[in-house]
């Protein structure tokens, strides 16, 4: 299991567009990809491969996500997810 | 969780009801909640996820057309549509429903989907919030798909049903009339709408323009109070006690005869022509058994599409003969077709100002032609009388006059029997017309006053948007000079008049229009009692006076104050 913190870059967010770019991206690994707010007590996530729990995430420009890959190409799956995400 | 909460919106059809709420997704369906057996479970997913199936072909045939069509860049709506339906939290979420509740995979949809959508509502993300219209497009596309394969059975709601929805199109609300509609609320729509007419004209209560009712779900128990304009969600004991005896009173006095056969006369003997109103065909059996002395206006749209096509020549014509025959020699004036050949500009959002009524029929020739074909070959049923809508200039009139002759040479061509001197009426509703009418009146045999479109172009207010829908006022001064204009106009033209719009139906703007001048009215079915009483409870005289002051005075409100007072009637509650 490997862990990481990034900015979205995105200027609207994690918006529909982004966030249907994010499933399709998701579900080309075979590990678990979880997204989850960092800076809020009780733990908030989203399944990656769900558009409805990305959206209700609500996480606009700027806002900090923690993303977490667990699975056998989880590396991979960890440095283009949070690319991804950190692309403006 | 059982504290009882208040919806306020706006009263669109008077009268109260106790029921079951139905949410009505989308304007075309109405979704029915059944229970399974345990065993039937494996079927029934199976049902949903077939559905699921053919969705996803439906978009991904949409996709493709639209990529060849605009490229890759607007797909991704669909995209997103798409990966809806994958999700897991949407299709497993609604699989597991089914299997542990034992309800059939509508029901399932429906409550699921209730939920994601508060999900929505919660969001601080304004841009995210108006993401929701992706999972009703989803879920209305899902419901449709379940139901076009004939699995289901006949579509069944709650005996006492209470439809709640963003939008329920006149039509829904017509077809499931024989069902027992208790109450209807929506989001959108205001008391002028289409919709709000027909529940008057079926005796239904509704509020409209009722904010945010995400809240409420199917199978919960609701109060509809059509008097107050709220909704009353988790209502305690005693509200529902004190509601279900003031309905029971309600129907008490709806049992009543409504003695409309006995004259519209003043208190000082004038006579007073009073008609009703009606929006379908099936409606002039009840006017006829109250005894009303003509149909002054059938809206002849809401027939005409009913079935969400069009209808041929052929059943136009038996149509508009079983409404004759069933009218008994009570005059009808039928109304040529008002409205665009989009369904959507029914409701809510209108193209009041573009291509409507006899606009829409002079672009539209075959469709105008055929009704008016079907019309004249009727005409030998009874007495009728054809009004055209919307009409802004005399030319518009003149070219539906070469329309009609050509449609009386063509029938008589074909020696179809007709009565070929059928008076022609124009609708006065726009402000072009109410001000150039007695330039009209030579070619024209009577007149009708369309009250809500006038008001609504005189003091531009669009009537279904809710920031500006309390400026919309029949007593305001510009109106009633408008009013005045058009009896002083046309009086000398001795053509008759009729006043039609809402402004009819309700007593104290009523009574200014017979002080006014105008001495026929038509309302529908429902303001038809109280209307009767007012004419019979006022003086021809004093209106006449009253009119002479109002027509003085400065302030819609002070008007307003000042015809209650006259009639004795206490200020609106709302």
């Amino acid at each position: 299991m490997r862990q990481r913190e990034v900015v979205i870059g995105h200027r609207l967010g994690l918006h529909a567009r982004v966030a249907a770019k994010l499933v399709q991206l998701s579900t080309k690994f075979k590990s678990n990809i979880v997204l989850f707010r960092t800076e809020e007590t009780g733990a908030v996530e989203a399944d990656a491969r769900s558009i409805l729990s990305i959206l209700f995430l609500s996480a606009g420009h700027g806002s900090k996500l923690g993303v977490r890959a667990e699975g056998e190409d989880e590396q991979q799956a960890l440095d283009s997810i949070c690319d991804y995400l950190a692309a403006d | 969780m059982s504290r009882e909460r208040l919806i306020h919106g706006v009263v669109a059809s008077a009268g109260a009801a106790v029921g079951t709420a139905v949410r009505a997704f989308d304007p075309l369906f109405i979704s029915f909640d059944y229970k399974i057996r345990p065993d039937q479970t494996g079927q029934e997913v199976q049902r949903f996820r077939a559905s699921v199936e053919q969705s996803r072909e439906q978009l991904k045939r949409m996709q493709a057309q639209l990529k060849r069509r605009s490229g890759a860049e607007s797909s991704f709506l669909i995209d997103a549509h798409l990966l809806i339906l994958q999700d897991r939290l949407f299709v497993d979420r609604i699989v597991s429903k089914i299997e542990a509740d034992y309800i059939n995979a509508e029901w399932a949809i429906q409550q699921i989907s209730d939920e994601l959508f508060r999900a929505y509502d919660r969001l601080d993300d304004e841009y995210l919030r108006e993401r929701r219209g992706d999972l009703e497009d989803i879920v209305r596309r899902l419901l449709h798909n379940i139901s076009s394969k004939k699995t289901a059975g006949p579509k069944k709601i709650p005996y006492d049903a209470i439809l709640v929805g963003k939008a329920i199109p006149p039509s829904t609300l017509f077809e499931l009339r024989a069902q027992r509609v208790v109450g209807l609320v929506t989001e959108t729509g205001s008391p002028l709408s289409h919709t709000a007419i027909m529940a008057r004209s079926l005796e239904i209560p509704a509020v409209m323009g009722a904010q945010d009712l995400s809240g409420i779900s199917s199978g919960e128990l609701i109060i509809v109070d059509g008097n107050r304009g709220i909704v009353i969600c988790s209502p305690s004991d005693e509200t529902l006690v004190e509601y279900k005896s003031r309905s029971k009173d309600e129907k008490k006095s709806k049992k009543r005869p409504l003695q409309a056969s006995s004259p519209s006369v003043t208190e000082d003997n004038v006579r007073i022509m009073l008609g009703a109103n009606i929006n379908f065909s099936e409606e002039v059996a009840s006017v006829v058994a109250h005894g009303c002395e003509s149909i002054g206006l059938y809206r002849t749209e809401f027939d005409f599409f009913r079935e969400g096509g069009q209808p041929d020549e052929e059943s136009l014509v038996a149509d508009y003969s079983l409404v004759l025959k069933s009218a008994r020699g009570a005059p009808v004036t039928f109304r040529t077709i008002d409205v665009g050949i989009d369904q959507k500009a029914w409701d809510g959002v209108n193209t009041n100002l573009g291509v409507r009524g006899l606009r829409f029929c002079l672009e539209n020739r075959d469709i105008f032609k055929r009704q008016l074909r079907a019309l004249y070959r009727s005409s030998v049923h009874g007495p009728m009388r054809i009004l055209l809508p919307f009409v802004s200039t005399v030319d518009e009139l003149e070219a539906a006059h070469e329309i009609l002759a050509e449609v009386r040479e063509e029938l008589a061509g074909r020696r179809e029997p007709h009565n070929p001197s059928l008076h022609i009426g124009v609708m006065i509703e726009t402000p072009a017309a109410a001000s150039t009418c007695d330039i009209m009146a030579p070619l024209v045999d009577f007149f009708c006053l369309g009250t809500n479109d006038l008001i609504q172009y005189y003091l531009v207010v669009d009537r279904s948007d809710r920031t500006v829908m309390h400026l919309y006022n029949p007593f305001h001064p510009a109106i009633l000079r408008c009013l005045h204009q058009v009896y002083t106009l046309l009086q000398p033209t001795g053509k008759p008049m009729t006043v039609c719009g809402e402004m009819a139906a309700d007593p104290p703007s009523a009574a200014v229009l017979l002080g006014l001048g105008f001495t026929s009215l038509s309302v529908s079915l429902a303001a038809y009692p109280k209307i009767k009483r007012m004419i019979h409870s006022v003086s021809m005289s004093r209106l006449r006076g009253l009119a002479g002051d109002i027509l003085k005075m400065h302030k819609p409100q002070e008007v307003e104050e000042k015809v209650r007072k006259a009639l004795a009637m206490a200020p609106a509650r709302y």
